[in-house]
């Protein structure tokens, strides 16, 4: 790791009465300390990557408290770990990135939730739904469900985090089951504060305590008959303890407000969201006394009957505010509505949309629609539609200066990135044999599916690319194309991908793009990490393949876009059949420029001789066609205006941010696109022999120019 | 009614990944945090951080903490549309998606946007010109909201070497939006402790600008090429909106060949001198790029003159220091053979064409900044001397005349087919493969399209739209799929009508 987590770290020690104050995601790092952890483990992914960052780096806080941590290989082993809290009292917690985390553990949830937990085992999961998110949308909610795990989705609010992971742990301890925990985007990134306790030292560990008996407990172990007992332990005895529990220790809030003849019920994390509508339309003050009385439900699953009932009753109709489909929550009021025999009107997805994320926007429009048609005593409802329409007159007068759409920008790969050469020359190399069919994966690697590469037929999961390949395969004239990263290949690939390829003897070439880390979810260190933590033994992905029994390999230094391009075509067209792979090497540029440029200035501050490079275009013999881009798209190279004045076409151009990577020029060659690229080393702190050779150079340069006669004439 | 409370001031920042506008919320935080405010931030950067477009949310409630006793505000964690007090765009089209957005009120907002244009990868990958209309954001963001702050902070930070975060903070600072005093912000960059005395001074530079007292620098004013003395008459003979483009023509064919070579320009366009204007200007302007066309000689000889070193110079920021620079060329078979003599030069290209080897060539890094390095170019520009022989030129102008007909030809007819004549050899440009696509589809459309229309009695003005149609489809993708489709759709249609 290149970045130092330091403050963070301080943060997490503080202790009894300090006021803590960052970002939600560390709060809630912080509260599983004070909860007297045992355990923690994970994989990273937004937005929870954090949590995994600073706990890799504080090792002396952990072993202090003896807890243990695990940066695991994918979700499934951090679900796996969970199950130290199965026969003994150890508190643990499993962290990830929902829902498509939570697809990769549910073997391992399944399997714990079934035999149950004595030590309270939370899993906090990052929900990242909705605009700007990278993965499907879909929710944890269902997961909840089928396994029977306590769901609790609290209010944004920090000091309310910390203390409901407190009381997660109790509740899991005391229904023997597993909590799962869900935390927005928007909330994990928010910055804010709380009073801390004292961290608590884990119950047992190697330092404090240990274990000596293991608990051997047949109940406990996922077989016949055990399962029947557990599938009738969850509904007859845990599920009525986590009621009680929930309900004695008040973990869901209600606000009550002036009006009584309707109401609110929300998902915890949208309370803010909603009390801002509300502010908006006057029905609410800063402080989020509300008019209208609200139900936050901080644990959304399971329901409290006898609470959503209470706060139902009397009511003439009552908005649910929740977040994606399906709308597990409003059928399950409605059914509690039914069976009590409560007349109230239930409005949920009718006011609000099915899919997509419930923004500010999204709210205030479905408060709106629900208060005109609930028509409530004492509001004003031509208020609330003039607040509509000035917005949408707002929008459109916006629309009709602003004008078309204007040109989209998704993420893409960093300036200087070793990833894009590689997908340079797949596109090159598809001028040597046609269009294939490319598999593509999970990480950095999928923003080439994103022009101007457009890169990538589907994307199946992480490290599913060469997995998804085959049946493809089969029905081709030609070998398919697989792409993964190296966090893919260790999370997922390996084991799916590349044994399944060798078992089944499949013909396929497999890319494997080798940048060093777990780039998309910010450089963590993976098993084939040089800079890995602390000093763990670095796995060599050659050798994974080697021992597979795959023969043909290929390491390529992915900035060779000529190479790749002849590799390529060579694995493309080989006769021999089974598996080939390329390994495209180059490390993480955002890695390397958090080493490079400190070192750099401190050499150049030490008055070291230092090469900068930097590539540029020259204008005057660009013609603006832009081929050149269309096999980069690096952020640094782009486009001005043409200072020809016969021209018209924007010029190519590099910014100053340029690192100089050099695929500019290899591309200009592998492509034979166009004379305009050069590159430029300029000397810092030159030596003798440099200014000697620059002098020479230039007088003989400005002599053969004919500038010397000039001036001489002059 | 409850809401007689102070509402919180919404701060919405839109911002591409890298620019720092993580650090810029965390500097308005604290600065709230200094004043004593309540504030509360949050992001969405997830993999936006990429360089793709994010937003960063900021609100601060304007009564101290220390008189609200136990009560908090419950701020907000999405912004909306329609209540945002302040709105900080990195970027010109960001500022544009914003007020899309609705997140510009012309009530409640003011603006704060950097005027300067970061292209999205779509927008730089096209053939042509698909930038987004700069203008046209430029007015809506001066329009709309209640109070607009525009600048190019971005070249503001570059010229004066500073970061573009910290004179935005400055901005906003300067603007008056925020009940912070200037010493809270201030405050927040010293503890932030990263660059302090460098943020500081982007900070006090983006103040002057809020406070209007930094002057723009003015346009750069066009220049008008001098017309070389013999040429004078022959140049005013143009109708005035033409006489700066044709000048411009006579200077770089001087430039590219000789006086004679810029007196066949003149003569060339002398028979179109009574066609519409707008016809002339676009026949002028591309007679001039299509005579200069770009060979081995012409790119040599660009390569190495003395102020293309020090524009590389100047673009490394280099100063004095020693500086190597690595042109790379890869010449290809038929670029070599294009300036050989047409009886060398026409086997050698059968050869290549036979050989499929078009597509090679022969990877050169030549260091220009070297003596060896720019006497091979400058051996190569002396070429010049026999360009007149060579294959291509031969070719060039042959098709050029051809070209200068049809324009003629149709002006009689049709203006709007004239002008998409004169048009089309924008079509043909770069280099190596991309050069013989472009040469491709331009004759592709001079025989199924223009051709056709000269024919007498023929549709000038639908053969003109087609011809519009076909230029746009032969800039749609790289691989000519489109004009393809276009001229295959063609062909069924009038095989039917046959």
């Amino acid at each position: 790791m290149e970045r130092s987590f330091a403050k963070e770290i301080a943060l997490l020690r503080q202790g009894d009465g300090e006021v803590f104050e960052g970002e939600g995601i560390l709060a809630i790092t912080k509260a599983l300390l004070q909860a007297g952890v045992s355990y923690i483990g994970g994989y990273q992914g937004a937005p929870v990557s954090h949590l995994m960052d600073v706990l890799g780096d504080a090792r002396d806080l952990l072993d202090d408290l003896g807890v243990h941590f695990e940066a695991n290989a994918n979700e499934a082993g951090a679900a796996a770990m969970l199950g130290a809290s199965i026969n003994y009292p150890l508190r643990g917690a499993a962290v990830w990135k929902s829902t498509v985390g939570t697809n990769v553990a549910s073997d391992a949830l399944s399997n714990l939730a079934s035999a149950g937990v004595i030590g309270g085992a939370l899993i906090i999961l990052g929900e990242d739904y909705g605009e700007g998110s990278s993965i499907i949308q879909e929710r944890t909610h269902a997961f909840a469900m089928k396994s029977q795990m306590w769901l609790l989705d609290p209010r944004p609010d920090h000091a309310r985090f910390v203390e409901l992971i407190e009381r997660a742990f109790e509740l899991s301890e005391a229904s023997n089951t597993p909590v799962m925990m869900e935390f927005r985007i928007r909330a994990c990134h928010m910055h804010g504060r709380f009073v801390c306790k004292d961290n608590k030292p884990a119950a047992h560990s190697k330092r404090h305590d240990p274990l000596v008996d293991p608990n051997r407990d047949y109940g406990r172990i996922c077989l016949p008959p055990s399962i029947y007992v557990q599938e009738k332990h969850k509904v007859e005895v845990r599920l009525p303890r986590a009621l009680q529990f929930i309900a004695s220790h008040g973990l869901n809030e209600r606000f009550d407000g002036a009006r009584d003849d309707i109401g609110i019920i929300l998902q915890g994390g949208l309370y803010n969201t909603v009390i801002r509508a509300l502010q908006q339309l006057g029905l609410a003050d800063a402080f989020g006394a509300s008019d209208i009385p609200i139900l936050c439900l901080n644990v959304t699953y399971p329901l409290l009957p006898d609470e959503i009932e209470a706060f139902c009753r009397g009511k003439r109709a009552v908005l649910m505010v929740e977040e994606g489909q399906p709308d597990h929550l409003e059928q399950a009021v409605g059914a509690l509505l039914r069976k009590a025999a409560i007349d109230t009107t239930l409005v949920g997805k009718a006011v609000l949309p099915m899919a997509g994320e419930y923004t500010a926007e999204t709210v205030l429009r479905g408060l709106v629609r629900f208060l005109e048609g609930s028509v409530p005593h004492g509001i004003d409802l031509v208020a609330a539609g003039r607040e509509l329409a000035a917005l949408d007159a707002a929008k459109e007068r916006a629309a009709e200066l602003v004008g078309d759409e204007l040109p989209r920008r998704p993420p893409g790969f960093c300036t200087g990135c070793p990833e894009r050469p590689v997908f340079s020359a797949l596109k090159l190399a598809e001028r040597d044999y046609g269009k294939v069919h490319v598999a593509a994966d999970i990480g950095c690697t999928t923003f080439a599916t994103l022009e101007p590469f457009h890169m990538g037929n589907t994307v199946l999961g992480y490290g599913f690319s060469l997995a998804s390949a085959p049946a493809v395969a089969h029905a081709f004239d030609k070998r398919v194309i697989s792409v993964m990263g190296d966090g893919g290949f260790w999370h997922n690939g390996l084991a799916t991908g590349v044994s399944g390829a060798v078992f089944n003897q499949t013909d396929s070439v497999l890319v494997i793009v080798d940048n060093g880390y777990a780039s998309a979810t910010g450089q963590q260190a993976i098993p084939s990490s040089s800079s890995n933590r602390q000093g763990a033994p670095k796995l060599s992905i050659e050798a994974a393949l080697t021992s597979l029994g795959v023969r043909w390999i290929e390491v390529v230094r992915s900035y060779d876009v000529g190479k790749m391009r002849r590799t390529l075509r060579k694995a493309m067209t080989t006769a021999k059949g089974g598996l080939k792979v390329i390994i495209a090497r180059g490390e993480c540029q955002l890695a390397r420029q958090r080493r490079v440029k400190p070192a750099t200035a401190r050499k150049l501050q030490a008055g070291e001789r230092v090469v900068r490079t930097k590539f540029g275009v020259d204008a005057s013999t660009c013609t603006g066609d832009h081929s050149c881009i269309r096999l980069s798209g690096c952020p640094t190279l782009t486009i001005k205006d043409n200072p020809d004045p016969l021209r018209r076409d924007p010029v190519a151009h590099v910014t100053e941010d340029c690192v100089g990577c050099g695929l500019c020029g290899n591309v200009a060659h592998a492509a034979g696109l166009c004379p305009s690229f050069h590159r430029a080393e300029v000397i810092h702190n030159p030596g003798a022999f440099d200014r000697g050779l620059d002098r020479l150079r230039r007088k003989t340069i400005d002599w053969l120019s004919g500038a010397r006669r000039a001036e001489m004439a002059g | 009614m409850t809401n007689t409370s102070p509402k919180p001031l919404s701060i919405l920042i839109a911002a591409l990944g890298g620019e720092g506008g993580g650090v810029l919320t965390d500097w308005l935080v604290a600065a709230a945090h200094h004043a004593g405010l309540p504030a509360q931030s949050t992001s969405i950067p997830g993999v936006a951080q990429r360089t793709g477009a994010t937003t960063y949310y900021v609100e601060i409630f304007p009564v101290p903490i220390a008189e609200l006793g136990t009560r908090r505000p419950v701020l907000g964690l999405y912004p909306v549309a329609g209540a945002i007090d302040l709105m900080v765009a990195s970027e010109l089209v960001e500022a544009g998606r914003a007020m899309r957005n609705g997140f510009v009120s012309p009530e409640r907002t003011t603006l704060i946007a950097s005027t300067h244009r970061v292209y999205a990868t779509i927008e730089k990958m096209a053939m042509g010109d698909e930038r987004a209309d700069a203008a046209r954001l430029r007015k809506a963001a001066a329009s709309l909201p209640k109070r607009a702050i525009l600048f190019d902070a971005k070249a503001d930070a570059e010229t004066r070497r500073l970061q573009l975060n910290a004179v935005l903070l400055g901005t906003i600072a300067g603007s008056g939006v925020l009940p912070l005093p200037l010493s809270a912000f201030e405050q927040a960059i010293r503890e932030a402790g990263k660059a302090v005395d460098g943020n500081l001074a982007g900070f006090a530079h983006g103040l002057r600008v809020a406070r209007g007292e930094v002057s723009l620098p003015p346009d750069e004013p066009s220049v008008m090429p001098t017309v070389p003395p013999a040429f004078v008459d022959a140049a005013q003979a143009f109708p005035a909106e033409v006489v700066e483009i044709v000048a411009h023509g006579l200077a770089r064919l001087i430039d590219y060949q000789d006086a004679d070579y810029a007196r066949l320009y003149v003569q060339r366009l002398q028979p179109l001198s009574q066609a519409a204007p707008a016809v002339l200007t676009e026949a002028a302007r591309q007679l001039a790029l299509w005579m200069s066309y770009e060979d081995v000689i012409r790119v040599a000889d660009l390569k190495s003159r003395p102020e293309r070193l020090a524009q590389v110079r100047a673009e490394a920021r280099a100063g004095d220091l020693p500086i190597r620079v690595v042109d790379y060329l890869k010449p290809g078979i038929d670029e070599v053979a294009s300036v050989l003599p047409a009886a060398l030069g026409r086997p050698l290209l059968a050869w290549g064409e036979r050989r499929d080897l078009l597509d090679r060539g022969v990877p050169l890094r030549i260091n220009a900044a070297s003596i060896t390095g720019f006497v091979l170019l400058r051996v190569l520009a002396r070429l010049k001397a026999v360009r007149r022989r060579s294959l291509r030129f031969i070719a060039e102008q042959q098709a050029i005349e051809q070209w200068l007909a049809a324009i003629s030809q149709a002006s009689r007819t049709s203006v709007a087919l004239a002008g998409a004549i004169a048009m089309l050899p924008g079509l043909r440009k770069g280099y190596g493969d991309t050069q013989r696509r472009g040469r491709r589809s331009y004759e592709l459309l001079m025989e199924r399209v223009v051709m056709p229309a000269l024919r007498p009695g023929a549709d000038g003005e639908a053969a003109a739209r087609r011809l519009v149609e076909g230029y746009k489809a032969a800039l749609a993708d790289p691989e000519g799929q489109r004009l393809n489709q276009l001229v295959a759709a063609e062909m069924a249609r009038d095989m039917a009508a046959e």
